[in-house]
């Protein structure tokens, strides 16, 4: 159980963040390719009437969820539990929002470096480390404040 | 951070064009490159080069030239430096062992940092970068954090970095201390649900070692069951009664998601259990197994008790239903755990429905009855609007069909043949072949019901079916018993063909004008002889001996199949028909392709001409009514032995000598030759024959288009004791030196996938005094994983027997070429 990459990004393919767990196998054009097919993949769905989990891979499958105009997708194991992960980005998403206050596409194109501050105060090595939004937010805003 | 980044993602952002775009990125990205070269750069301006870096990054753009910098960020003093030196590391580094030795020692001081944020951004990055050598340096540190540190902040990192580095080196487990962590649980103020996750995936990771360690036999040092495992299950009541109060409803509001208490860490509890019983049953473990029952009473707990309705308690049920199944729990709680998968199919929420029809695929094998009990939802299904779900729909129809709902089933699926596009081939396909060996596998006692399937299959779906699939159903029209069912058939087909509603059957349609001209061909006897409750007025000789015509006209350069057919069938025609001016225009028809530019179709005429010449009892022996087929599914040695004893059987018999060996589908050739097959067409016209004339059957088989058995792919097998060559992370290569006389070499080389590769092309290289030869890749270029393919090589000349190969080829999931290089000696000398 351990969640292989995220990635965010609009409906036009821009990337607004991109987190690959596993360093030891990436190598930049393999990922850039893997990214372009993930964005084809995702794009070309019914969002209404299609369900939010995809296999991708022989060893990946993709939990995503669009918010807005911004796609959220975290790829994992086939074994995995596809609905916890929907719970994941979720948690992801809301406390985006609460950090930024109403959060919107440019807080985190502007402000990406934070957003990963936020991804990795709830995620180690793609595991989830903390559940607990009040829990993170006070964290957050303590580390904001280390600037 | 400062307005200058701001100002940098704005001038990207405002790019009008892509070309704009890109030259504004190139720009850029050659500016970073040379300041961040420059040694005396100021180090606010190397912090922003950086941040400019990383947002390339996410572009995509190439960013390794930033790597060292990086590194270099995290060994400052200033906080906001080394966070972002970390957060650079983290994105940038793509594993160069350099680079880690680097960044090893900066991440050692770190993890002893006062400042208790620097501890943990060292072990953030330390959780990405986990690898065995890291492991080994620095899981001591984070021992050390476990043991002393009282704040959870850091402990649930710590906790999670120890589970990735004992899984990277599992050495690691002879130093882990399971007290340290009996004490965490023990101590209230430090054991939040953070900590709790890191529990669970420190566990994890131990159990997984369990796992892989009993399946790989390899035992190492540890003696892993009274070592590891019965210290590890003292924490097993704890961790059950925690779970259970989790699950209880004593909502903690910090951790409430849609009325469920933390679905997260409930979900890691019950996967950490679950590792905890398949464990101890691998390794007979009383320890844990003495705490089944009360696991089964949670479970059943849990799936009664969590709401089905929000996503957080589906993720919870989920898990739970399949830790039942994967533990194969005992009957009531895994029928338990169908109903709940058939609770979230019946909901509207397709994430719901995809999920359960995965699990239930699986689960079917183990709780057949109880899965077929909702039926009624899973074909619900084959009519949803996402084509993932119809299809796991599809194949669960399949696998739940028996005797006692085929025909339900059938029915239902016919109702989805019939909403199916262009666009959903694939499942059309899919349904069209497992129909196919439904029919093969169950005996239909009504089999004009079975004929009035296929018949609505070709209708329906025709113009996807492909030859192969058309000879099978054709095979099925032929075996059917009664001669009766065939004709009815056949009128029903020729009805829609004839009286003028044909527009139902589109020119494409392939398939249904193939069986239509080949049941003509057979059963046209009893049509013409008024045998039937037929519709003279649509359905006569005159008739179809137009549509034939019609149909050959139609199709005399578009596909040859169908005139090769036609052909055929026009030559059985002429002993069924007895109209003197349709059996000339059928005549004609055949001599039409005498001088065709086909050479099959001019061959066939040619011969087809010769019959037609022939006396009308000589021919009606030559096209005597086929005799039943069979396909075989396993190899029969008996087969030889009775086609043996066939004067006539030499094709067939040749073919079941080649084909024995490596052919799953085989054809078994006519019974025998002197039981005369069903000889009702004979009695209709009221002509014996003495059935026993050696030519009939060999013309049975020359003249009808039956399918011949086509080879099930033929999986290339390595053979034994071949040795390994080459062993890369994608392929293994074997060689075998079949001969080696003097002056030439014959070897051959097998390729084995690990994972599936495509495009693979193998150069191969000999010494200058020999010469080499390569034969076909075999079977083909792709393989999928742990599939083998043999390339065949043979050397001529003198010398040392040296090869070197090179491979190029593809991974899934992406484009560029990879290549690999080897040498390999052989003992032997030319």
């Amino acid at each position: 159980m351990a969640v292989q990459f995220i990635l965010c990004f609009n409906k036009q393919g821009v990337m607004r963040l991109v987190r690959w767990f596993d360093v030891h196998s990436s190598d930049s054009q393999r990922s850039q390719d893997a990214i372009a097919q993930i964005y084809r993949l995702i794009s070309s769905r019914d969002h209404k009437h299609q369900s939010n989990f995809v296999e991708f891979s022989d060893s990946t499958k993709l939990i995503y969820r669009r918010y807005a105009g911004l796609y959220f997708v975290m790829g994992v194991d086939l074994l995995d539990d596809e609905p916890i992960y929907l719970c994941h980005i979720h948690l992801f998403v809301e406390v985006l929002d609460a950090f930024f206050g109403n959060v919107c596409e440019l807080d985190i194109v502007f402000n990406f470096y934070k957003a990963y501050m936020i991804m990795d105060e709830m995620f180690i090595g793609g595991e989830i480390q903390e559940i607990s939004k009040d829990m993170l937010l006070e964290r957050l805003s303590i580390l904001d404040r280390l600037d | 951070m400062g307005s200058s980044l701001r100002s940098f993602i704005k001038d990207v952002r405002g790019a009008k064009t892509l070309a704009d775009e890109r030259a504004t990125i190139t720009k850029q990205s050659a500016k970073i490159r040379t300041k961040l070269r420059d040694d005396h750069l100021p180090h606010d301006k190397r912090r922003l080069n950086i941040q400019k870096l990383l947002y390339l990054y996410i572009l995509g753009e190439k960013t390794h030239f930033g790597q060292v910098e990086s590194i270099n960020l995290i060994a400052s003093d200033d906080f906001v430096d080394k966070r972002l030196g970390y957060l650079a590391a983290t994105l940038l580094l793509d594993g160069s062992e350099d680079l880690l030795t680097l960044l090893t020692n900066m991440l050692n001081n770190d993890l002893h940092h006062p400042n208790k944020y620097a501890v943990s951004l060292a072990l953030t990055s330390l959780g990405f970068l986990s690898s065995p050598e890291l492991a080994r340096d620095l899981y001591p540190d984070v021992e050390n954090i476990i043991k002393n540190s009282k704040d959870p902040f850091l402990l649930k990192k710590a906790l999670q970095c120890a589970a990735k580095l004992i899984f990277k080196d599992t050495s690691l487990l002879e130093i882990f201390n399971i007290e340290d962590i009996t004490e965490i649980l023990c101590n209230h103020s430090i054991c939040t649900h953070g900590v709790l996750l890191g529990v669970t995936k420190i566990l994890q990771s131990i159990l997984a070692i369990g796992l892989n360690r009993e399946k790989n036999d390899d035992e190492g040092d540890i003696d892993y069951k009274n070592d590891i495992l019965s210290p590890l299950s003292l924490l097993l009541r704890d961790f059950l009664t925690r779970l259970e109060n989790l699950n209880s409803k004593n909502i903690e509001p910090g951790y409430d998601v849609q009325g469920i208490c933390d679905p997260f860490l409930q979900c890691e509890m019950l996967y950490t259990l679950k590792l905890y019983f398949q464990v101890g049953e691998l390794m007979d473990s009383n320890s844990v197994l003495d705490y089944k029952d009360n696991f089964c009473d949670l479970l059943t707990r849990i799936a009664t008790n969590t709401d089905c309705t929000k996503n957080s308690g589906q993720a919870i049920l989920y898990e739970t239903v399949k830790t039942i199944f994967s533990l194969n729990l005992n009957q009531p709680l895994r029928v338990l755990g169908v109903n709940i998968l058939a609770k979230f199919l019946a909901g509207k929420d397709n994430n719901t429905k995809y999920v359960s029809l995965n699990t239930l695929l699986k689960v079917v094998p183990q709780e057949p009855t109880a899965v077929q009990r909702h039926r009624k939802f899973i074909s619900h299904c084959l009519q949803d609007s996402d084509i993932s779900i119809r299809m796991r729909a599809l194949e669960l129809s399949f696998a739940i069909l028996d005797d006692s709902n085929l025909v339900e089933i059938i029915n239902e699926l016919m109702k989805f043949l019939a909403e199916q596009d262009e666009e959903s081939k694939d499942s059309v396909v899919y349904t069209i072949d497992h129909l196919i060996d439904t029919f093969d596998t169950y005996v239909v006692k009504d089999e004009n019901w079975k004929l009035d399937v296929f018949l609505n299959v070709l209708k329906l779906v025709g113009p996807f079916i492909n030859y192969e699939k058309i000879n099978d159903i054709l095979i099925i029209i032929n075996n059917t018993a009664q001669l009766s069912d065939k004709s009815d058939f056949l009128q029903k087909l020729l009805t829609i063909s004839l009286d003028g509603k044909s527009a139902e059957i589109s020119d494409d349609n392939i398939g249904w004008q193939l069986v239509l001209i080949w049941c003509i061909g057979e059963y046209g006897g009893l049509i013409s002889s008024g045998n039937t409750k037929s519709n003279t007025e649509v359905v006569n000789e005159s008739s179809i001996t137009d549509y034939l015509l019609n149909l050959q006209e139609c199709y005399t350069t578009t596909n040859h199949k169908i005139i090769n057919y036609i052909l055929t069938t026009s030559l059985k025609l002429s002993v069924k028909f007895h109209d003197p001016k349709n059996i000339e225009k059928l005549r004609q028809l055949i001599l039409h392709y005498a001088d065709s530019t086909d050479l099959l179709l001019q061959m066939k005429s040619n011969q087809y001409e010769i019959f037609f010449n022939q006396p009308i009892s000589t021919r009606k022996i030559i096209l005597e009514t086929m005799p039943k087929f069979e396909k075989i599914t396993e190899k029969q040695n008996n087969v030889k032995n009775i086609s043996k004893n066939l004067i006539s059987s030499g094709p067939a018999d040749l073919l079941s000598d080649l084909l024995n060996d490596d052919s799953k589908t085989d054809i078994k050739p006519p019974k025998s030759g002197n039981v005369k097959p069903l000889d009702l067409l004979e009695e209709i016209f009221g002509e014996k024959k003495n059935t026993n004339d050696p030519p009939k059957s060999k013309e049975n088989e020359g003249s009808v288009n039956l399918p011949l058995p086509v080879s099930a792919d033929s999986d290339v097998i390595l053979p034994p004791d071949v040795p390994k060559i080459h062993d890369s992370t994608s392929l293994n290569v074997y060689a075998s030196l079949l001969s080696a006389d003097s002056g030439s070499a014959h070897i051959e080389l097998f390729f084995q996938a690990k994972s599936p590769v495509f495009d693979l092309q193998i150069f191969c290289a000999v010494p200058r005094a020999q010469k080499l030869t390569m034969g076909q890749l075999y079977p083909s270029s792709t393989i999928k994983a742990n599939q083998i393919c043999k390339q065949s090589l043979k050397i001529s000349g003198s010398g040392k027997m040296k090869l070197r190969i090179k491979l190029d080829f593809h991974l899934s999931g992406s484009s560029s070429a990879i290549n690999e290089q080897f040498d390999h000696k052989f003992e032997k000398t030319l």
